[in-house]
């Protein structure tokens, strides 16, 4: 019985992993303007969900991960995806047959998200964040995770900080590398990093909270969580909902599509 | 109140955002159809050929086939179950994401479905089987004639169970992007930023419906008890 089992099933993943490597359509989209009509895909509540929303006679794909709008791409399922250029810069470094469209679909800042009425958390972020770009601090930790010094720079919390004020929680989406991801149990990124310098500065403790995307700002706005940090791009819908610190980069909106 | 109001105008009325909940419960609704449609089938065969080879000892390959579907199918969770079809059975061919659905939901019920027919069928006494042998008919007759009929009306229960089970089940198709009421609600989520409003109506709108359903079986069942009474 456990025999037969094994047998059916090997032949069914050989069959599957045989199927999956034939049969993808060729690569439609070129520019910014093949994008009318197409199947792209994005991640759901992303400001790539939003611009794509906006094309003409294009069929939006919401998928609950960056990670499985790709893997839909490299299938053929849809044409292109639509996402931020450093997630996608990972995406493409790990799938030979993706490529990012030169011409980037739009600029953009991210900035971290503080609930609507604590402005007093707001003033003390951006405070932290201004002598963090001051002291290069900022810069060290980009550095660490892009270009050619990754992994160089880790960075590390002064000895004996104050953490007098105690926990504060950060909502963040671990699949979005290299601002956050997962490593083993950690989770790791510029955000996280960068959070952990201001919590350093600040005196709080860093706690995170690992949850989908579109539920990042409803756990901040409900108390959830005290700040939503997760690449996230200040738009006007949001700003409804939350409070944005001072931007901390700045960042592309690009097109991903199979190579062939 | 006004901010409720205003609420559930941001995320119904602006921009029509109310459509997210209809197209997705229609979409809800083709999937759970036709997944039931599948599941019936598959699980009334599989529910066949197990008691024939639990009753007279022939059809031991399909009753080996049968058993290995019910032991990896009920024990694999749907989520993976739907992933797998989605990325790996269907990886290659771009086919209707309703369909996989429909295709993935339907061979799951279908196990569930079959375990419930089968318990049916065990629980008519086997001198019905011997009874209607004796009289002349065959196998295939006592089966269908004698002993269906009655299992289907213990089971009846059950399976309005499973269907109701299925309907809520079809949730997680969100996982591959299919827009069914949930997402739909996910959708409204992620652009008005609001929690109560879009997940307390998609659960509202999902009890609705299987209050319902639950009450299309209770009269069945009534209409089905009438011929018990002697």
């Amino acid at each position: 019985m456990l025999k037969k089992l094994l047998g059916v099933s090997c032949a069914v993943i050989m069959l599957g992993a045989s199927l999956a490597s034939c049969g993808v359509p060729a690569n439609t989209v070129h520019s910014i303007d093949d994008l009318k009509g197409k199947t792209i895909g994005v991640q759901l509540g992303t400001t790539g969900d939003i611009y794509a929303e906006n094309v003409e006679d294009a069929k939006v794909e919401k998928y609950n991960k960056g990670a499985d709008a790709v893997q839909a791409l490299k299938q053929g399922k849809i044409d292109a995806v639509l996402i931020d250029s450093e997630p996608a810069k990972v995406f493409v470094k790990e799938n030979d047959d993706l490529e990012i469209l030169d011409e980037p679909f739009a600029e953009e800042e991210y900035a971290i998200a503080i609930k609507l009425d604590n402005t007093a958390l707001q003033a003390d972020i951006n405070k932290a964040l201004s002598e963090l770009k001051a002291d290069g601090t900022l810069d060290k930790i980009k550095n660490n995770y892009i270009g050619d010094e990754a992994g160089k720079s880790p960075y590390k919390s002064p000895e004996g900080v104050d953490r007098s004020k105690g926990k504060l929680v950060m909502a963040t989406n671990a699949e979005f590398p290299p601002y956050e991801s997962k490593n083993g149990d950690d989770i790791v990124g510029i955000d996280v990093d960068m959070m952990k310098a201001v919590c350093d500065k600040l005196g709080y403790e860093l706690t995170i909270d690992d949850m989908v995307f579109d539920s990042i700002i409803a756990a901040v706005s409900s108390g959830k969580a005290d700040v939503g940090v997760a690449g996230m791009t200040v738009t006007e819908d949001r700003q409804k909902n939350v409070l944005f610190s001072d931007p901390y980069t700045t960042s592309n909106q690009v097109i991903i599509v199979r190579k062939k | 109140m006004d901010e409720l109001i205003a609420s559930f105008r941001q995320n119904f009325i602006e921009q029509d955002r109310w459509k997210y909940l209809t197209n997705g419960l229609k979409t809800t609704l083709i999937i759970t159809f036709f997944a039931v449609l599948i599941g019936f089938v598959l699980g009334f065969i599989v529910a066949v050929i197990r008691s024939t080879h639990d009753k007279t000892g022939k059809l031991k390959i399909a009753n080996l086939i049968c058993k290995i579907y019910l032991t990896v199918i009920r024990g694999t969770p749907m989520v993976v179950q739907l992933l797998i079809t989605y990325f790996v059975i269907f990886g290659s061919v771009n086919i209707d994401k309703i369909f996989v659905a429909v295709m993935a939901f339907g061979i799951n019920s279908g196990a569930y479905v079959a375990e419930i027919v089968r318990s049916g069928i065990m629980s008519i006494d086997n001198g019905q089987l011997e009874a209607g042998r004796s009289l002349g008919l065959n196998y295939r007759q006592t089966m269908f004639y004698i002993i269906m009929p009655q299992a289907l009306k213990t089971v009846l229960p059950a399976l309005a169970n499973e269907c109701i089970v299925l309907l809520k089940e079809t949730s997680v198709a969100g996982y591959i992007a299919v827009q069914d009421l949930t997402k739909g609600g996910d959708i409204i989520r992620s652009q008005t930023y609001s929690a109560f409003m879009p997940l307390i109506t998609v659960a509202v709108i999902y009890l609705m419906m299987v209050m319902i359903l639950s009450n299309l079986v209770s009269r069945l069942e009534r209409r089905l008890a009438k011929n018990d009474r002697h």
